[in-house]
């Protein structure tokens, strides 16, 4: 079984997530000019303008690591901007793999740059894995968050591969320890990000839908409702696993006539209600 | 009068092609946006379009329709009409639909292949003549061995806390007639069982254990084919009759094409899979020439249970058998 396209617009959402981790890498690179970037592109309604734009951050952050490889804030940074930007907005599969691929790397070698415990994640043994990760400071908190969201982008551009399936349940690991040391972190989308993680399977193969909608209802309370993606999300992955079409319409209905303009999540918001369009379309076929 | 002729008229106006549209709804344990369901909703769009609309398909993916047993009672009572489940369910309508799932019975694909060329047919007309339409067999590949202590002999097997699904008798009989008692469980609990301790050896598939990510609870792998098992599309024949004849015709040719493209699709992930395992640092454990005759004394065990509990035909096993024993004398005399 390939999971393919199972959780693409968890995926959307945790690349976007990338945006906001730029702004301050990006400042101290340029002297203050980018102040305030990372908001501005998260506050931005305009999609296009921002899929215009941000491959010039991309080149300044490259070229930045060009004479500073071993800088875990900016690699992290650069694999988060590589990650959302391929993962949202660039259509031409090989060049979104590329971008994926260097995002990983990026994101693996700053973990190991901050935690020896973080280097090789992916090629040890899960027990290995779990014993690691029991053993990590919480201030590594940011690159482990940042390597699990732009780990998941890379196994949803490779989800045809069985080492990418494989690797599922080191991501989710990892964003249950980031929500073990604050559940708060990232305005609360750790759980958005957990749920849709936890109803990729039916009961009957071993999902826990359940846990996920417990997850989903914890991420939009976590930011008042004004997370629209987290609404999505519930909708797409939990109430149509579980086949409750009432609930899968409300949620939708609620994220249509919601103002996309929240601090933060304008940007999402706005591809959440484009997501919520296609879903609403397809649920006659899909019930 | 002219008034109940112009209604008339005007009813059977509404009887359009479109109107008629015959609607199969089927389903799956299968995750919607999962291989299987994605090519299943390719193959029912060409028949739809094929049949001008007049055949449509809902798929209920997921397992919204529950377990294969449930999708089978409720296709008996016109709730569903038909359903993609594992071959060893359908047995209450062909009782040697299952015959390849004979414990160690094959030793690689090549058999396989040999065999099935020559007995697939035979199975999917059981399976028709027991009033389900099915539209090839679809392979889930070999079950293996995985644990978290190696497992080299028969007599490690013994000491291990051992799965068995609860819906397989043969397993569970053959096992207990081994001294191993196997803890019964369905597929949604085995990954908790795992983790919890409850199992700590279980037989799947190199895909099967990656997509139910139960290779996170398991450190070995042994390289020796346990059991066969494959899965297939059915639909009820008697809903698969109220189709115009050309339409069947065309749900024929599009659902096999589906099926025999799965079929090999499953091939190809299962060795990849296999891969992935070991590159996730599970160790591959071979078992020796003197382990491997104790194992496949199984065979035997297996053949007793199935005599006593009158699962598979003589005649079906002997057909596997003969087919095997051919097989392998050629080999042995071109030295493969």
């Amino acid at each position: 079984m390939t999971l393919r396209r199972v959780f693409k617009t968890a995926v959307v959402a945790l690349s976007l997530s990338g945006f906001a981790a730029c702004g301050g890498v990006v400042s101290s690179i340029t002297g203050g000019v980018s102040e305030g970037l990372a908001k501005g592109i998260m506050n931005q309604q305009d999609t296009q303008l921002v899929a215009e734009g941000v491959p010039t951050y991309l080149l300044i952050l490259d070229g930045f690591l060009e004479s500073n490889p071993d800088n875990a804030d900016v690699l992290l940074a650069t694999a988060k901007l590589y990650s959302a930007y391929g993962g949202v907005f660039v259509t031409d599969e090989r060049r979104s793999k590329a971008m994926l691929d260097k995002a990983k790397s990026y994101a693996m070698k700053s973990a190991c740059l901050t935690d020896a415990d973080l280097c090789a994640l992916d090629t040890i043994p899960f027990p290995v894995f779990q014993e690691r990760l029991q053993g990590l400071d919480e201030d590594t908190l940011p690159y482990v968050y940042g390597l699990a969201t732009t780990w998941t982008g890379w196994i949803q551009k490779n989800s045809a591969d069985w080492n990418a399936i494989a690797d599922l349940a080191k991501v989710k690991a990892l964003l249950a320890w980031a929500q073990d040391q604050d559940s708060g972190y990232d305005g609360g989308s750790i759980m958005m990000y957990r749920g849709a993680l936890e109803t990729i399977l039916p009961p009957a193969m071993g999902g826990k839908p359940e846990e996920g909608k417990a997850l989903f209802e914890q991420a939009i309370e976590a930011s008042d409702g004004k997370n629209l993606m987290a609404k999505v999300l519930y909708a797409e992955r939990y109430a149509r696993l579980v086949f409750d079409r009432s609930l899968h319409d409300s949620l939708l209905q609620e994220v249509l006539a919601a103002d996309v303009q929240a601090d933060g999540l304008t940007l999402m918001n706005t591809l959440a209600q484009k997501q919520a369009r296609e879903l609403l379309a397809s649920a006659d076929d899909y019930f | 009068m002219l008034k109940k002729l112009w209604l008339l008229s005007f009813l059977l106006v509404g009887l359009s092609p479109m109107a008629m549209a015959q609607t199969f709804k089927i389903a799956t344990l299968s995750p919607d946006g999962s291989f299987w369901v994605e090519e299943m909703k390719k193959g029912t769009d060409a028949i739809t379009k094929r049949t001008d609309g007049r055949v449509k398909f809902k798929l209920y993916a997921g397992g919204v329709m529950g377990s294969d047993d449930a999708v089978l009672r409720k296709m008996r009572i016109g709730q569903l009409h038909g359903g993609a489940i594992t071959t060893g369910s359908v047995s209450g309508a062909y009782g040697d639909a299952a015959v390849y799932g004979m414990p160690f019975k094959f030793e690689s694909f090549e058999e396989v292949d040999y065999v099935r060329d020559r007995m697939d047919k035979m199975i999917l007309d059981g399976i028709e003549a027991g009033g389900l339409v099915p539209f090839g067999l679809a392979e889930g590949g070999f079950a293996y061995v995985m644990s978290k202590e190696p497992i080299s002999s028969v007599g490690n097997l013994k000491k291990a806390k051992v799965w068995a699904p609860s819906n397989d008798n043969l397993s569970i009989e053959t096992l207990k007639a081994l001294g191993v008692t196997p803890v019964t469980l369905g597929l949604g609990d085995v990954l908790t069982s795992l983790q919890t301790g409850i199992v700590d050896t279980v037989a799947t598939s190199p895909v099967g254990a990656l997509a139910l990510q139960w290779h996170t609870g398991v450190s070995y792998i042994t390289e020796l084919p346990v059991v066969y098992f494959s899965a297939q599309l059915v639909i009820s024949d008697k809903a698969f009759q109220k189709a115009k004849p050309q339409d069947q015709k065309i749900i024929r040719e599009e659902l096999t094409k589906v099926f025999d493209h799965i079929d090999k699709k499953n091939r190809i992930d299962n060795v990849a899979a296999m891969a992935a395992l070991k590159g996730q640092g599970i160790k591959v454990i071979t078992p020796t020439a003197e382990e491997l005759v104790d194992w496949y004394k199984i065979r035997n065990i297996a053949l007793d249970v199935n005599n006593k509990n009158k699962m598979f035909s003589p005649a079906a096993l002997k057909m596997l058998d003969e087919h095997l024993k051919t097989y392998r004398t050629q080999h042995a005399m071109s030295g493969q």
